[in-house]
């Protein structure tokens, strides 16, 4: 894992808004990971909200067993949705890897703020965002990873192009292969041709990022 | 997010596995060889309960979601005075809610080994408070368990079925939110060939706790808590790392907050750290300790529950070192620790450089409050009430997903207090203030603690409307049947109670509910409207649900009014600049907004195409 900036394991830190699959992610990698016989834990973090509320989870392989971070412990960051992304600054350091979908879930708030009156109900700017966590970490990455779902034949497969970021980079502890294996094996099978294509349309652009950044 | 069957049952020993803590407390439980199970769901505790569901019957376990709390206690202590090893489960004020049974269980005592499953929700997270059900312990005479993982929630929860057994008291098993909904590495031990027989033995003055017998049994309770004590003494739960001078004492999940900052500070060699993993805590442990280090840092969650006894356990010994946590500002008094907090005490503690953090700049985010979804029933209740009582009314809410009634738009919900109390406090006020007020209340709250509230509001008759939102399942703790979905008519319960007035329909006949609404709302005394449209996201979870057509927004008709948005709260309806438009992929098609609009601008999405 040359990703650990230290002996302490790795930190995959997943965030977006409920209905992107986000758990299902990160249990994937969990499941992935215990059966090669790592270390994992994983933390589900869901408020109230059924649907389209915050959501983040964390899997942590080969950490021990505290199951927080400490501010700007994350390693990477798979973000779904920009603000969510950008509400993930407390946990990215000058050292993290974020991979960012641009697409915003407008929060619902927003309309009601607006019709309410409230100045500056609007969401943020994305260049703003960016530039925010680019203040932090050098290393931001962001695509329109929704469109590269629905390219790849349903925009629920989403979660697959970000995952499929993490696994071009070539950071986990295991090769793109064993890993789309493990996946054809977890989906329902109308999805796994869906899911194997946004996955690898995820992995293209992840190695393109480490070609860049080398 | 409960476990699927095979990760349960079919995990080996011998080899690891990742069980979230809630379904590692099932395993183990399973283990231990359990035969009964009951539950009322509430998070962060409802994965133990929504597993048990989904293996039962293939492990040869008696399960039930039971009606309320105390009830899932009362049924599991007698499956246990028939010998059957039994567990039940809750969140932290559900435990409060089986408060009569659970003060008066110990000294009855069990047969069987009984375990109850209270999970804890310290920062408020989904709970209307944070307590520390470890208190319970001194309190009523309950050896508590307090994990710091899921793999101790597995180990501790096999072993508290012994301990029970052998002292004969009810066991506590209190894990938290981060021990709860983390999953984590466990070693699976083997299941067991062979089970508890079942036999009942009647010996009333064993069981039945009239004061000549409560007595004889307070005096056992003693002695029962003693050997509970010196049982857990001799159990692994405490274990010690290190020899260093500097001592942390440490419980639940901060324990693996502090081993993560030994590790980072590289202290390993100046500290010594005791896990606290059950209570009470054994005096010949702390006695021990406290003699082999010159002070100690106490790092709990809550309240300040071991630190006081680590106090008493000195002042006892003639051991005066300082002894630092809550009491001497180490710690705040409220909410969950963090790995910051944690390292600002260490660091004090050892004499160590403050850290100096970067401080990070996060942009103004726009905040995703929970929302009622889209074609929610609630929102179409809430807003028709709202249209007849008026904006004046006093609105009495209740638990559940409904509690969303509170704030703009909706605006139905003025005061809460517990699971049940909207009938009571809606009659309380009515009383006091002559004026009808009005009480929200879900179907599987209604029959957990709303029944008795509303015979005592039958006996008083203040003119007290009751709005039962009969959704027919227990949607947010994750959709668990409510016995109003198992064939149980609240029509007839209700009538049965001696309800006079009562009408029910369906809300989506939004022209007959206004007209129920109004005869309520003029009547004389108690009445209750039934609104019995079910839940769409379960509906649709389980494939029966019709979606209708989405609407859409004429942009040639709509006048901007933002009448839409100012009422209804649907998240399916964006506007930005003035420009208003219906998300059709969030769209349920409920048409809500249809009769709402006075521009008549909402309109079939495929009208327009």
């Amino acid at each position: 894992m040359n990703r650990q900036r230290d002996k302490s394991g790795l930190r995959i830190h997943i965030v977006g808004t409920g209905g992107q699959g986000l758990i299902l992610t990160a249990r994937l990698l969990t499941r992935f990971f215990v059966q090669s016989g790592r270390h994992v834990l994983c933390s589900q973090l869901h408020g109230m909200a059924q649907r389209g509320g915050s959501v983040q989870s964390t899997v942590m392989i080969d950490c021990g067993d505290c199951p927080v971070m400490r501010a700007g412990g994350a390693d990477v960051i798979l973000g779904l949705e920009p603000v969510e992304t950008a509400r993930a600054l407390t946990y990215i350091s000058s050292k993290t890897l974020v991979f960012m979908n641009t697409v915003p879930i407008i929060p619902y708030i927003l309309s009601q703020q607006y019709v309410l009156g409230k100045k500056g109900a609007k969401y943020p700017d994305l260049e703003e965002l960016k530039g925010a966590i680019r203040a932090v970490t050098p290393e931001l990455y962001t695509l329109n990873a929704t469109e590269r779902a629905r390219k790849a034949g349903a925009i629920k497969a989403l979660n697959m192009v970000m995952l499929g970021c993490l696994l071009g980079t070539g950071y986990l502890p295991c090769t793109v292969e064993e890993f789309l294996d493990s996946l054809k094996v977890a989906a329902p099978p109308e999805m796994a041709e869906i899911n194997s294509r946004a996955f690898s349309s995820g992995v293209e652009f992840g190695r393109k990022v480490v070609g860049s950044s080398r | 997010m409960s476990a699927n069957p095979h990760e349960v049952l079919g995990a080996r020993p011998g080899q690891a596995a990742c069980l979230l803590g809630n379904v590692a407390i099932v395993r183990g439980a399973l283990e231990a060889g359990v035969q009964f199970f009951s539950c009322y769901p509430g998070t962060p505790s409802s994965e133990v309960g929504d597993t048990f569901a989904r293996i039962a019957r293939e492990a040869g376990v008696l399960f039930e979601y039971s009606v309320n709390e105390k009830i899932a206690v009362e049924i599991a202590f007698a499956a246990s005075l028939a010998g059957a090893r039994s567990m039940c489960s809750m969140k932290h004020l559900g435990l409060n809610y089986a408060g009569d049974p659970v003060s008066t269980l110990p000294y009855v005592g069990v047969e069987g080994g009984m375990v109850i499953v209270s999970a804890g929700d310290p920062s408020v997270i989904t709970s209307p408070n944070e307590q520390d059900q470890r208190h319970f312990s001194r309190f009523l005479f309950y050896p508590v368990f307090d994990p710091a993982t899921p793999r101790d929630a597995l180990e501790m929860t096999r072993f508290a079925f012994d301990l029970s057994e052998k002292t004969r008291l009810p066991v506590l098993m209190r894990p938290t939110t981060r021990v709860s909904h983390i999953s984590g590495m466990v070693d699976p031990g083997p299941l067991p060939e062979a089970r508890n027989e079942i036999k009942f033995e009647k010996n009333p003055p064993r069981y039945v706790p009239i004061p000549m017998n409560a007595r004889r049994m307070r005096k056992e309770l003693t002695e029962r808590f003693a050997l509970a004590e010196s049982l857990l003494a001799a159990s692994e739960f405490y274990p010690r790392t290190g020899e260093g001078s500097y001592g942390i004492i440490a419980s639940g999940v901060a324990h693996t907050y502090v081993q993560e900052v030994i590790r980072d500070l590289g202290i390993q060699d100046r500290v010594s750290l005791l896990q606290i993993g059950a209570y009470p805590v054994p005096e010949t442990l702390l006695a021990g300790f406290l003699k082999s280090v010159d002070s100690v840092l106490v790092v709990e969650e809550l309240t300040p529950f071991v630190e006081d006894r680590v106090i008493r356990s000195a002042f006892e010994n003639r051991r005066i070192i300082p002894v630092h946590g809550k009491h001497t500002g180490h710690f705040p008094l409220e909410f969950e620790y963090d790995l910051e907090k944690v390292e600002d005490a260490v660091r004090k503690e050892l004499d160590l450089e403050e850290r100096k953090r970067a401080s990070v700049k996060i942009p103004d985010l726009p905040p995703r409050p929970p929302v009622l979804c889209p074609g929610c029933p609630h929102r179409t209740s809430f807003y028709l009430a709202r249209k007849v009582f008026g904006k004046k009314t006093v609105y009495h809410n209740d638990i559940g997903c409904y509690t969303l009634g509170y704030g703009p738009p909706l605006e139905t919900c003025d005061v809460l207090l517990c699971m049940g109390s909207s009938i009571s406090q809606a009659s309380g006020m009515a009383r006091t203030t002559g004026k009808r007020t009005v009480a929200f209340i879900g179907d599987s709250t209604f029959f957990h603690s709303g029944l008795p509230a509303l015979a005592n509001a039958v006996k008083s008759d203040d003119p007290v409307t009751v709005i039962i939102l009969n959704n027919h399942i227990t949607a947010m703790t994750g959709f668990q049947p409510s016995v109003a979905a198992g064939g149980l008519s609240l029509e007839d319960a209700v009538r049965g109670l001696g309800v006079r007035e009562i009408h029910s329909v369906n809300q989506f006949e939004t022209e007959r509910t206004l007209e129920a609404l109004k005869k309520a709302r003029d009547g004389q005394g108690l009445n209750v409207v039934i609104l019995g449209a079910p839940c769409v996201v379960n509906e649709t979870r389980l494939g029966i649900h019709e979606k209708g057509e989405p609407y859409t927004v004429d942009p040639d008709i709509c006048n901007a009014c933002s009448l839409c948005v100012r009422v209804l709260g649907c998240p399916a309806i964006h506007v930005e600049e003035e420009h208003y438009t219906i998300d059709r992929n969030l769209c349920d098609g409920c048409a809500l907004c249809v009769e709402v609009c006075n521009q008549e601008a909402i309109r079939r999405d495929d009208a327009h195409e």
